[in-house]
C-alpha cells in the first residue's frame, strides 16, 4: 500500500517544485505504471518512497506507516519491505549471479541455510537457474535485469519498485521482463513501474499514473498513456 | 533482527576487508607506516615518562631529612627533639648520628681523597651531630621540616633535605608528562588523518556497493563494520611493528649503557619487562583506536543516502 497525501517536494527555492501537491493511493497487490517526461518528477517520486529524500510538505505512507516520520535508524527496515529494480542494474561485478542475489539476504542477516534454499527458487522464478555461477559481464542486458529482479524479490518485499526496468533493453526482452513483473504481481506483490515505454504501457492495460511538471495529470485505470510524445 | 545480522557478518566482512587492504596496498602500507612512525615517537616519550616517574619515586623513597644539631647541644635538648620526632606519625625512622660518626662516614665516602681529612680528629671535628629522619611519605617532608625547625636554637642548627633536587625532579616529571600528552595529541591527529584518507579511498572504491547495500536495507552498522575493521587492522599492524622496533632498540641501548644512568643519585630505571608490558598494552589499544576513529570519519558522509 502506497499513499501520497498532498505531497510537495522542492529542491531549490528559486526553481519550481519537483512534485506539486500530489495525492495518490496504490492499493496492496496493484500493478501500476508511472509515466511522464524527463523532469516530470518520477525520480522524486521514487526517492520519496525510499526515504532518500523527505517531502517538503504532505506525507508519504507505506503499508500505513508515515515514512516522513521514520528515524534514520528505521530507514533500512523500511527498505527491506521494498524491492528495487534499476535501469542500470547495479549488480556487483565481482560477484556471481548466485552471490549477487544471496548478498541481499546476507545483508539483512539471513542464515546460510535459508540463503541456500531461497536463492535458487528466486533464480528459477526469473528463469536464470542455468546461469547461477556466471558473472554479470557474461550475461546479456535482459539476463542482468532478471538477476536484479531476483535480488529485489529475494526478501519477499510487499512492494516492488522498478525504475525504467526496460530502459536499456530491446522490445522483445522488455516484454519478457514485464511478464516476469506481472507474474510477481500475480503472487501478491504490489508493483510500481516507472517507464516511458509507451508500447508496453499500452499493451498491458494496467493502471497508469501520469506526471507532468510535478503534477499528477491523469490517473487512468484502463491503461491509457496520459500524454502525447 | 539487528543481532542476527551482526552474527552472520564475520565471514563476509573479514573476506571483504582483507581483499580491500590488498587492493589498496600502497595506501594501506602508507597508513601502517604512519602509525609505526607515530607510535615509535610516542613510545620514546612513554618510556621516558615511565622511567622518570620510576626514578622520581625511587629517589623520593630514599630521601632522608637531616636535622643538624648545634655544636653545643645539651643532652636534654637532644632527648626532647628525639622524643618529638619519634612521636610523629609522619616519620618512619629516626637515627642519631654523632659528630664522630659523621666524620667517619664522610672520610669513607671520600675514598681516595680521605687523607685530606686526616688533620681532623674528635678534638677539632667540623662535622655537626644530626638526626637522620626517614619519612613515611615524601610529600610530608615540608611538615617534618617545620616540626624540626620548631626546635631551632633549642638544639637544632638547621634542617636539610634534597629539596631543590626533589623539586627539580618533580617538575621534570611534570614536564615529561605534559610533553608526552602534547606529542600524543598531535601525532594522533596526524595518524587519524592518514588512516581517514586511506579508508576514504576504500569507501570510494566501494561506493557502488554501499549504495546497493543501502537500497537493499543494510543497516549503517552493517555497512560500517568492514571499514572500521579495515582501519582497526591497519592501526593494529602499525602498533605491533612499532612495538617490535622499540623493544629491540630499547634492550639494545640498555645493553650498551649497562644500567649506568649518569644520574647524580642512586636510583634505578623501571624494569624493562614492565615497561614493555605497559607499552604493548598501550600500543594495541591506541593503534586500534585511531584506526577505528579514522574509519568512522571516512565513512560518515557516504552513509547519508
Amino acid at each position: 500500500m502506497i499513499e501520497f497525501k498532498n505531497v510537495t517536494k522542492g529542491y531549490d527555492k528559486n526553481k519550481s517544485d519537483a512534485l506539486k501537491n500530489v495525492s495518490l493511493f496504490i492499493d496492496k497487490g496493484e500493478f501500476v505504471f508511472l509515466v511522464g517526461r524527463s523532469g516530470a518528477g518520477k525520480s522524486t517520486f521514487i526517492k520519496l518512497l525510499l526515504r532518500e529524500i523527505e517531502a517538503t510538505e504532505g506525507s508519504v505512507y507505506i503499508n500505513n506507516f508515515n515514512v516522513s516520520k521514520l528515524s534514520k535508524k528505521e530507514i533500512p527496515f523500511l527498505r527491506r519491505k521494498m524491492g528495487i529494480v534499476f535501469q542500470d542494474f547495479r549488480l556487483l561485478e565481482n560477484k556471481s549471479v548466485y552471490e549477487n542475489v544471496a548478498y541481499a539476504m546476507e545483508i539483512i542477516g539471513k542464515s546460510e541455510k535459508q540463503i541456500q534454499k531461497r536463492v535458487p527458487l528466486a533464480l528459477d522464478m526469473v528463469g536464470l537457474s542455468h546461469r547461477m555461477n556466471h558473472y554479470p559481464h557474461e550475461l546479456s542486458g535482459g539476463e542482468q535485469q532478471r538477476v536484479v529482479i531476483a535480488r529485489a524479490i529475494i526478501n519477499n518485499p510487499s512492494i516492488l519498485i522498478c525504475d525504467e526496468p526496460t530502459g536499456n533493453l530491446d522490445p522483445e526482452t522488455s516484454y519478457e521482463i514485464i511478464s516476469i513483473l506481472e507474474e510477481i504481481n500475480r503472487r501478491g506483490t504490489t508493483v510500481v513501474v516507472v517507464t516511458h515505454d509507451r508500447e508496453i504501457v499500452d499493451t498491458m492495460k494496467k493502471r497508469v499514473l501520469t506526471l507532468e511538471d510535478g503534477v499528477l495529470k491523469v490517473d487512468d485505470a484502463t491503461g491509457r498513456y496520459g500524454y502525447e510524445v | 533482527m539487528k543481532f542476527s545480522s551482526i552474527k552472520t557478518m564475520p565471514k563476509n566482512v573479514v573476506r571483504d576487508t582483507l581483499k580491500s587492504i590488498e587492493r589498496n596496498n600502497l595506501m594501506s602500507a602508507a597508513s601502517v607506516l604512519s602509525v609505526i612512525a607515530a607510535l615509535i615517537i610516542l613510545g620514546i616519550f612513554l618510556i621516558l615518562t615511565i622511567n622518570v616517574q620510576e626514578v622520581t619515586k625511587d629517589v623520593e623513597s630514599k630521601l632522608e631529612l637531616k636535622i643538624f644539631l648545634q655544636s653545643d647541644f645539651t643532652d636534654t635538648q637532644k632527648a626532647t627533639i628525639e622524643q618529638a620526632l619519634e612521636k610523629s606519625d609522619l616519620i618512619e625512622e629516626v637515627t642519631f648520628e654523632s659528630a664522630e660518626e659523621a666524620l667517619e662516614k664522610f672520610t669513607v665516602s671520600l675514598e681516595d681523597y680521605a687523607p685530606l681529612l686526616s688533620g681532623y680528629n674528635s678534638e677539632n671535628n667540623p662535622m655537626p651531630a644530626s638526626f637522620v629522619v626517614r619519612v613515611t611519605d615524601p610529600d610530608d617532608m615540608d611538615e617534618v621540616q617545620t616540626l624540626a625547625m620548631s626546635f631551632e636554637g633549642q638544639g637544632v642548627e638547621y634542617v636539610r633535605y634534597g629539596q631543590e633536587y626533589v623539586e627539580a625532579l618533580v617538575s621534570f616529571n611534570k614536564f615529561t608528562n605534559t610533553l608526552s600528552i602534547v606529542v600524543l595529541v598531535v601525532l594522533s591527529m596526524i595518524s587519524i588523518f592518514i588512516i581517514y584518507n586511506t579508508i576514504k579511498l576504500t569507501v570510494f572504491a566501494r561506493r557502488r556497493e554501499i549504495g546497493i547495500m543501502k537500497y537493499v536495507g543494510a543497516t549503517n552498522a552493517y555497512i560500517r563494520a568492514p571499514f572500521i575493521l579495515e582501519g582497526t587492522l591497519l592501526g593494529l599492524m602499525g602498533a605491533i611493528v612499532a612495538f617490535l622496533i622499540i623493544r629491540i632498540t630499547y634492550y639494545y641501548i640498555l645493553g650498551l649503557v649497562g644500567g649506568n644512568l649518569f644520574l647524580p643519585v642512586d636510583a634505578s630505571l623501571a624494569s624493562p619487562d614492565a615497561v614493555m608490558g605497559q607499552l604493548i598494552f598501550f600500543f594495541l589499544i591506541y593503534g586500534g583506536f585511531i584506526g577505528a576513529v579514522g574509519s568512522v570519519f571516512a565513512i560518515r558522509k557516504f552513509l547519508d543516502v
